[in-house]
């Protein structure tokens, strides 16, 4: 990639004034404001009503929930924008070059600011957060599932565990690289000085933020006891927790369709000069592919969070059958978002490997339209295969066949991006480095995933293993193994890009291998019982599933152990890690061009791109 | 130099093909493939059907029939991904500097790309063509209206199973089931969804409300069967269990006439 310099020079705006009401505002005011109205909202609407009916408390609740998160993002000078134009105008250049939060060192990251980069960490934190929740819950379900009979939890705090592990943990997954990487890398790969819709970019994040007291409310309100899937009828049925998880979903759904629309917009609009579509980098396909297929996905989701709250509030029985409704109707609606989000999560990681792949093994990536044909391919069919979900609920089984063709259809685009890993990695010598090892354990954790996936997309065995451990088993293999593992290698790779610093390797190693062998010591348990004929989500199992139950959780403590060992040397090489060179792995992707700390526009030079960023080789070509 | 002997140096399909399969790595690679897919092979022979729970049916039978088949039809596949993997796993590069760039900047191979594309696309036509014959072949066993079809209504309440079965009057909290007889489930719910799971039957469906789902199976050999919920219902999903047997013609007249001789309800 070469560029030329074409930068006109602009006056830079005042300051903005210190009394300014925007200087003022920041996670604090959002949190006062955001209180001000949950309880405000709260006690004026319980004024005069039963609270002995339950849809009174579902209804007080859920809107006093919105009125949260309305009241945070006020008080935290999202809507400082949108309250301009009612009254014609629209926030100054000063107000703007502060939102940007040049200048303000940490500060930035606790306020409304739209440097994408700023949004970026502030993603990387919340993820780190809710991966630590979620897994912490995860080590709390496999402790009660060491032995049989054990009573370490109630079931009731259990059925809430797996709910919420499974929603933490969903939510996280899908933010994890479009979210930090997404903001942080994204726009300099291709060029560009920031991202389409920065103010949008900002407001995605924070509506996010608000969902996560949301969701932890659930636990002072009775947990929820549905899984995270919340199945109908037993979620319109469920206590005032449920509102809390409804409430959650329509925000994070919010927040996904905001976030997607920038990033695909961003993409589609501000590639360098010359940067076209067969010059983009795989990682930024992949991540705008992955956005691209949130966006029509969710709101499905969302729809049935508002007909599930419709139910508990106004007894609409959009799924009750008593009054002419269905249970399916949630079922459909559910899985129509449920299957593409598997891809959602898989696709950045996937590809972000594929980005650093010919840079450690130093070769061209093999058949780049082959990884882009995959990846598109598998977007596209994800949407055609989610009743395989169903094919034992009783829902249609004349569409049994049909999905059963479309969902195993899917293994070939999946293939193709096999063929794409295993072209570069031929007669390779790669680079010992820990983002590399990363590449290897997605690989296998895919294959596994990938195969197993065949056998439960496969309507006569489903009938067996629906509903089991083994189902448990197979979609870690994919969601964890093969997602997460790329979630590290990404953000190992681009460390030294978001930290200026190198992570420490060391730590790294003894992470990723009580990580790996951790994981496929107690997935491999779980495929074992759930083979054998364990239910899954049980707080209780028989003794005969006891010696894989065991296996599972000693697994499941060696990942504990290597997560927090890479939490670790994040939280240590961001502080003290060596300082890193400018382009410690000798990439060619844009990015690495930038210095840190990053100017808040990114380049003081218009790129120009005149190839793609894989012309490693002896015999290079274009 | 003529293009004739540029013609006679450039080696034909079958020197190229043979110089490439003597190559080291690329015997290496082949060894290492041919151990994984081994692996993978004998996991899917021996490991599975030892694994998954006893036979007691026709789609239990038919569904460790297809996990095994899939298992070694997948082990080539996995055989020549994880080969080439571990193979440059076995080569890296150590050190902080990186490696020399690749001899080879090969950025396509047509060839290798058809060659994968077709044996994936042989996995996935296989795959989904055993899946359909397994199930159609399941779909024309359909019992429903055999004439020596048992038909056994399914409730699930929270958090338990009972059965009734209408043509013999009785109610009770096992499932017995005559061996060689067709059976057909009609399953329902009383309040949230539940899954009905014989295990060892190798069927399953969700018990939903109003709505009347079924399931048939027809069980082929004599012993115990586990029955439990695979469906999140709430609090005590996880003691959703009973039990029941595949018995003989006989052993089955015998229990449902002590049943009918307590008054019909199983205690």
């Amino acid at each position: 990639m070469t560029t030329l310099v074409h930068q006109s020079e602009v006056s830079s705006p005042a300051p903005v004034p210190a009394k300014s009401l925007i200087t003022k505002l920041n996670i604090v005011t959002g949190f006062i404001v955001g209180a001000i109205f949950c309880w405000g909202t709260y006690y004026a609407l319980r004024a005069g009503r039963d609270m002995t009916d339950t849809h009174n408390v579902n209804k007080v609740l859920i809107i006093s929930m919105f009125m949260w998160s309305l009241g945070f993002m006020i008080g935290i000078g999202a809507l400082i924008g949108p309250f301009r134009w009612l009254i014609g105008k629209d926030l100054t250049p000063e107000e703007e070059l502060y939102m940007s939060g040049e200048g303000q060192g940490m500060k930035r990251y606790f306020k409304f600011c739209t440097d994408h980069k700023v949004v970026g960490i502030q993603y990387l934190v919340a993820v780190m957060v809710l991966l630590g929740a979620g897994g912490t819950m995860a080590m709390m379900i496999r402790t009660n599932l060491a032995r049989p009979g054990s009573h370490l939890v109630l079931p009731q705090i259990y059925n809430s565990l797996v709910g919420l592990h499974g929603i933490t943990m969903i939510i996280a997954m899908i933010i994890a690289l479009t979210g930090p990487l997404g903001n942080f890398i994204l726009p300099m790969m291709i060029g560009a000085r920031g991202e389409a819709f920065p103010r949008l970019n900002a407001v995605s994040f924070w509506l996010l933020f608000t969902a996560i007291p949301v969701l932890c409310s659930a636990w002072f309100l009775g947990g929820i006891p549905t899984g995270w899937s919340a199945y109908a009828p037993l979620s319109t049925q469920a206590g005032p927790g449920m509102n809390a998880f409804l409430v959650t979903i329509i925000i994070f759904a919010i927040s996904t369709a905001v976030a997607g629309t920038n990033i695909t917009t961003t993409v589609i609009t501000m590639r360098a000069k010359g940067m076209r579509f067969n010059r983009v980098p795989i990682f930024v396909i992949g991540c705008t592919i992955s956005v691209a297929l949130a966006v029509p996905a969710f709101p499905t989701f969302m729809a049935a969070m508002v007909q599930t709250g419709m139910d508990r509030t106004i007894s609409t029985g959009f799924f009750d059958a008593n009054v002419g409704g269905t249970g399916w109707l949630y079922a459909n609606l559910f899985w129509i978002m449920g299957h593409p989000e598997v891809y959602v999560i898989l696709l950045p990681g996937v590809a972000a490997l594929l980005e650093m792949l010919p840079v450690f093994t130093r070769k061209p990536l093999f058949s780049f339209p082959m990884a882009v044909a995959g990846m598109a391919g598998i977007a596209g069919m994800s949407a055609l295969v989610w009743a395989h979900h169903m094919y034992m609920s009783g829902w249609m089984p004349a569409l049994n066949g049909p999905f059963m063709v479309t969902t195993e259809f899917i293994s070939f685009p999946t293939g193709l991006l096999f063929l794409v890993f295993v072209g570069t990695l031929w007669r390779s010598r790669p680079w010992l480095k820990f983002p590399m090892l990363c590449v290897y354990a997605m690989m296998w954790n895919l294959l596994i995933g990938g195969i197993t996936g065949v056998y439960v997309s496969d309507v006569p065995l489903d009938g067996t293993l629906h509903g089991s451990m083994f189902v448990t088993a197979h979609f870690h293999y994919t969601i964890m193994g093969a997602a997460l593992s790329g979630a590290v290698g990404a953000i190992a790779y681009w460390f030294p890009k978001l930290s200026g610093r190198m992570l420490n390797e060391r730590a790294s190693y003894i992470s990723f291998w009580f990580v790996q062998i951790g994981l496929n010591v107690l997935f491999m348990g779980m495929f074992l019982v759930g083979a054998e004929g364990q239910a899954r989500r049980v707080a209780n199992y028989s003794e005969q599933f006891a010696g894989g139950n065991l296996v599972s959780t000693i697994g499941a403590y060696s990942v504990g152990v290597g997560m927090l060992v890479f939490l670790w040397a994040i939280i240590h090489s961001a502080g003290k890690g060596a300082i890193a060179p400018a382009n410690p792995w000798g990439a060619k992707t844009l990015e690495w061009t930038v210095p840190y700390p990053a100017p808040v526009e990114n380049f003081s030079e218009e790129q120009v791109v005149t190839s793609d960023p894989y012309g490693f080789g002896k015999r290079v070509s274009k | 130099m003529s293009s004739d002997s540029l013609e006679e140096m450039k080696p034909t399909p079958g020197q190229r093909i043979r110089s490439f399969v003597q190559r080291k790595d690329v015997m290496q690679t082949f060894v290492l493939g041919i151990v994984i897919t081994a692996g993978f092979t004998l996991m899917g022979l021996y490991a599975y059907p030892n694994w998954m729970p006893a036979v007691h049916s026709k789609e239990m039978h038919s569904a460790r029939l297809i996990m095994t088949i899939f298992t070694v039809l997948s082990a080539p596949i996995a055989g020549l991904v994880l080969a080439v993997a571990v193979r440059a796993f076995l080569n890296m590069h150590h050190g902080d500097t990186p490696p020399p760039d690749s001899e080879l900047s090969e950025r396509s191979n047509t060839p290798a790309i058809l060659v994968w594309c077709f044996s994936t696309g042989a996995f996935v036509v296989a795959a989904i063509a055993i899946g359909l014959l397994a199930y159609n072949s399941d779909t024309n066993s359909a019992v429903a209206d055999a004439p020596d079809a048992i038909t056994v209504d399914v409730t699930g309440a929270q958090w338990a199973w009972s059965f009734y079965y209408p043509a013999q009057n009785i109610q009770t909290h096992t499932l017995e089931l005559p061996s060689g007889q067709p059976v057909d489930f009609h399953v329902k719910s009383v309040d949230v969804n539940h899954s009905f799971w014989p295990v060892q039957l190798g069927v399953k469906v969700d018990a939903n409300r109003i709505v009347t789902t079924t399931a048939e199976t027809r069980p082929t050999t004599l012993g115990p069967i586990d029955i439990r919920c695979a469906e999140l219902c709430g609090l005590n999903h996880a003691v959703m269990e009973t039990s029941g047997a595949v018995v003989s013609a006989s052993d089955f007249a015998n229990w449902v006439n002590s049943i009918k001789a307590s008054g019909g309800v199983q205690q």
